[in-house]
């Protein structure tokens, strides 16, 4: 089996536009989830989102912009900042041994939604006509592949909070059994829509506004936790067999070494302390890692009452008596819940606590719930810390649990 | 205003082109609008002129065409109150997405 190296990292995020950017806002704790303005906001309970500072004009000419939906000139963005960033060569690359693995929960929902405004409220057929091109949900993968001429596998994952965990881990195994020497993976989510909001709100996971400060809301693992705040981005990785990067002299940001993938097959949306612990498991199995050797946790830590309870038992089951000893950090309690996109934006920032080595705090963390009484990082990261192994949780809905485990390029190079 | 200057507006405001690089035969899709680009297009002429254009979408190379194509509508519908758009010679055949 080969090694496969990450050469290349790229974010659109509500904590910042690059990984630099990205990452000095999450040691800082600083929160990017506030109320919304919306003129519908005021038929939600919590208008809270985690928005991404963004316009397309920058990125793209008038005639493409109206091609692509939100959650697409996301995926495009992240990726050239990745590509460039791993400073790769596709043209020049053999393309079909080149692949796009890419995440999203809810695809062009904003298209959509727009679409349903026109037709049912409006009572117009005026929908636009690049409705299904904007809104399908492979559309932010085909256009990166479309941009650098990427004629190896195009694939799409929507496995709700875990997709880009997901793709991220498909593409490593690809890469891993030698059928590809490069991938373009990651995941991309706009959900920020009255219809997206709505949706999640009935559904009775989204937290309640902290009355003292919005910005504060969501408290992964707190006794006063009261949901997740949906956020929007997308964030991708270069991923590329590391002899092929070796020989190119990549700069290598980390080595993905386990990919854990079990589903729970139990409740659409309960999820459960075997199926989490088992992918843990499944993940190190494959990493030939010992449990006590990780180093930090990225926590799935969505902040639900159901998630951060199980979680925090499943890392028990897998760890033992190291849970106690090994930092978690549930970073959504400041860039929210990307869904889609999650599983990449929290192997990044765990890449980037390797790198830097720093713990990510959790924030909004007072008193933690009885039942979570592990080591959260609450709110102050800790510095000069080695970290040479991680682990990044996404769970999903629909039982799709995903594990990443990655290692210091360091580590096994000797060099920075 | 003329057709030419009302599709104008359109290639201006909704893809930003550069008013002095719009010409009646230049190329649509050197303005950056494609065979796909087109459907949209089509939509936006139906709203602006007020024409219900043939469901099979129309090859216009050129604004030329499209404006030839819409005056010609707009001529047969106010010929006839009876006539249809369908009745419009068609210009080139039509490009389907696939």
């Amino acid at each position: 089996m080969r090694r496969v190296a990450v050469t290349g990292i790229g974010v659109i995020s509500p904590l910042g536009s690059s990984a630099a950017e990205l990452f000095a806002n999450a040691a800082a704790g600083r929160s990017a989830i506030r109320r919304i303005e919306e003129t519908w906001c005021k038929r939600l309970v919590s208008p809270l989102a985690a928005c991404v500072n963004f316009s397309g004009d920058e990125h793209f000419a008038a005639p493409k912009l109206r091609m692509l939906d939100r959650v697409s000139q996301f995926a495009i963005v992240a990726a050239r900042q990745a590509i460039g960033d791993a400073r790769l060569d596709i043209p020049n690359a053999d393309r079909q041994r080149v692949g796009i693995f890419l995440g999203t929960g809810m695809g062009g929902s904003q298209t959509t939604d727009d679409a349903y405004q026109t037709l049912y409220a409006k009572q117009s057929n005026r929908i636009k006509p690049f409705t299904v091109l904007m809104g399908m949900a492979n559309a932010p993968a085909a256009w990166i592949g479309i941009e650098y001429g990427v004629t190896g596998p195009n694939l799409t994952y929507s496995t709700a909070c875990s997709s880009s965990a997901v793709s991220i881990g498909e593409a490593w195994m690809r890469i891993r059994a030698g059928d590809l020497d490069v991938a373009i993976a990651g995941g991309a989510e706009a959900p920020l829509s009255f219809g997206g909001l709505k949706a999640w709100e009935v559904l009775h996971t989204l937290a309640t506004e902290d009355p003292s400060d919005a910005a504060t809301s969501c408290k992964p693992f707190s006794k006063n936790r009261s949901g997740m705040v949906l956020g929007e981005g997308a964030a991708i990785v270069v991923l590329e067999d590391w002899e092929r990067a070796i020989q190119r002299g990549a700069i290598i940001h980390g080595e993905l070494i386990g990919y854990g993938i079990v589903t729970d097959a139990s409740h659409i949306t309960r999820p459960t302390v075997a199926g989490q612990a088992a992918a843990m498991r499944a993940a190190l199995q494959v990493a030939a890692c010992a449990p006590a050797s990780i180093d930090n946790i990225n926590a799935h830590g969505t902040g639900t009452q159901a998630n951060d309870s199980v979680e925090t038992a499943a890392i028990k089951q897998v760890f033992g008596e190291d849970a106690f000893r090994i930092p978690i950090s549930a970073t959504k309690a400041i860039h929210g819940h990307l869904l889609g996109a999650s599983g990449a934006l929290e192997f990044v920032l765990s890449l980037l606590a390797m790198q830097h080595d720093v713990l990510l705090p959790t924030m909004h963390l007072d008193i933690a719930a009885a039942d979570c009484d592990l080591d959260y990082v609450p709110n102050c990261a800790r510095h000069n810390v080695n970290i040479n192994t991680v682990m990044s949780n996404s769970f999903a809905f629909g039982g799709t649990n995903a594990v990443l485990v990655a290692r210091s390029a360091a580590q096994r190079t000797g060099t920075a | 205003m003329t057709t030419f200057e009302r599709l104008s507006k359109i290639l201006v405001k909704n893809y930003k082109v550069d008013a002095e690089r719009i010409t009646l035969d230049g190329p649509l899709e050197g303005l950056g609008i494609d065979s796909l680009g087109m459907a949209e297009l089509l939509f936006f002429i139906e709203d602006e002129f007020k024409v219900q254009l043939p469901f099979d979408p129309v090859a216009l190379p050129t604004l030329g065409d499209a404006v030839s194509y819409i005056d010609g509508l707009l001529a047969a519908q106010q010929g006839t109150e009876t006539q249809t758009t369908a009745d419009v010679p068609a210009p080139a055949p039509p490009h389907r997405p696939a």
